[in-house]
């Protein structure tokens, strides 16, 4: 999230990838700075440990997500 | 509770202040709004926040610290707000912003440390001449029930870290189990017990000084070693019990390296190893080198986070000896504690140690530390007296 955020700060597009568990995390640290409404795409819980095969399956159905917070058509 | 605190209390006529009828529906408010640790507190009644402001010698909004990841302003009355909550005496309030400034410090990492999935929590050391006259206990079970300057000291911090920081869990401190230190943690040095010089002298304070350190620490893991001075004159067995925790490969210290870790020595095996020759330094140094594992072994156990290298080679777990903060406490016995670390944060979390300001502090008649019997500072000696050297 933090690094979303400095990236937006610097005028760079950026998108917050936050898996469902740290949904709540997320909000909180948006709000905490200043950037409640910063882009963000919600993955499955958990993606670390799952293995190249179904990160990338994760990767590929959220590339359209991303773009589209991106502000760029799908 | 007096009549006139029972008035501000239910009528809340101070704006910004909350209202409850009594006392009982004011803990059940702060409960319900996550102000607490699940444990009641003290309601912060206006007359008591400004008493324990009064203590502190320091004005009610001067801003002392930003605590993260809420990056609340830590006011002198927001601090004072929690220790009243956490039933700290008005005397015990310059420690408390002392370990607020500490947790503050940039180099502690404290808005990464509250977000971490690790469990990790600040572990407070307190050394110097207040620590017994605030009665803060350093002998058997120190780090256990029954010592009120530990529990309301350590529990200031962290009502502070909950209200002031925001770490609230699953929202903010994302730890995926936290450890009962999370309540309170904090300890003072037995230093009448201890064969070396204190603590904080070791880290370039003034023995004349009270000085708080923290260290964002685990649970205390207990270490068994028996030293038989006629087996093991050298301590070994000691080094090598303390090493073998230190360097689990089960720990952030092995599989990250590069942060810090806490040893605490019981008065016997302190004496054990000061009889065998060796100085804090040297048990710092000898614990360095022991506390090591085969690059191929932490390559295999977690191949993302091992650091590069020739497989063979023997990875330290400290960059330095210093990053093994040791110091002695608890009763005399078969048992020490090692405290592993997070080891991660823009600055691996270090420790910090910050001197408590007495020359601002004031105390409040009738509720001084020093005027009451407290168990905890006649039991604080609770090691045996060792000779120096």
């Amino acid at each position: 999230m933090r690094d979303g955020i400095n990236l937006a700060r610097r005028g760079i597009p950026a998108v917050a990838l936050v898996t469902e568990e740290f949904l709540p995390q997320s909000v909180f640290v948006a709000q905490a700075a200043g950037m409640p409404d910063i882009p963000r795409v919600i993955l499955p819980h958990p993606i670390a440990g799952t293995g190249k095969d179904a990160m990338r399956k994760v990767a590929e159905s959220y590339v359209p997500a991303m773009l589209s917070a991106l502000g760029r058509p799908s | 509770m007096t009549a006139t605190e029972t008035t501000h209390a239910s009528t809340g006529a101070e704006e910004g202040w909350l209202s409850a009828t009594d006392e009982h529906a004011a803990v059940e408010l702060l409960h319900e709004l996550g102000c607490t640790d699940g444990l009641p507190v003290i309601v912060p009644t206006p007359e008591r926040v400004a008493r324990m402001v009064l203590a502190s010698g320091l004005d009610g909004d001067l801003v002392l610290a930003e605590l993260g990841p809420a990056m609340g302003a830590a006011t002198v009355e927001k601090i004072a707000v929690a220790a009243v909550m956490a039933g700290c005496l008005p005397d015990h309030m310059p420690l408390v912003v002392a370990a607020v400034q500490a947790v503050a410090d940039p180099a502690f990492d404290l808005t990464e440390m509250q977000a971490t999935t690790h469990c990790t929590a600040p572990l407070l050391i307190v050394n110097g001449p207040l620590a017994p006259v605030l009665g803060v206990h350093a002998g058997f079970g120190a780090l256990g029930p029954g010592f009120r300057a530990n529990a309301s000291i350590g529990r200031a911090l962290r009502l502070a870290m909950i209200n002031i920081g925001g770490g609230r869990a699953g929202s903010a401190d994302m730890s995926l189990l936290g450890h009962p230190g999370k309540f309170t943690y904090c300890l003072a040095e037995a230093e009448d017990a201890s064969p070396w010089e204190p603590f904080h002298v070791a880290r370039g304070f003034d023995a004349g000084q009270t000085v708080v350190t923290v260290i964002g620490a685990e649970a205390p893991h207990s270490v068994i070693a028996v030293s038989d001075r006629d087996v093991d004159p050298g301590g070994d067995r000691i080094l090598n019990a303390l090493a073998a925790c230190l360097s689990s490969i089960s720990t952030n210290n092995a599989v990250l390296g590069g942060g810090m870790a806490v040893v605490i020595l019981n008065p016997d095996h302190a004496a054990t190893l000061s009889q065998a020759g060796l100085s804090r330094a040297e048990v710092q140094t000898a614990l360095y080198e022991r506390a090591a594992n085969r690059r191929s072994v932490l390559t295999a156990q977690a191949p993302a986070m091992a650091r590069k290298g020739d497989p063979d080679d023997l990875v330290h777990c400290f960059a330095s000896p210093d990053d093994i903060c040791v110091l002695v406490a608890g009763g005399g016995g078969l048992y020490s504690m090692v405290m592993p670390s997070w080891c991660a944060g823009p600055h691996r979390n270090r420790a910090v140690s910050v001197a408590v300001d007495t020359d601002q502090a004031c105390v409040i008649p009738g509720l001084s530390a020093g005027s009451r019997r407290d168990p905890a500072r006649d039991g604080r000696r609770g090691g045996r007296r060792r000779p120096a050297g």
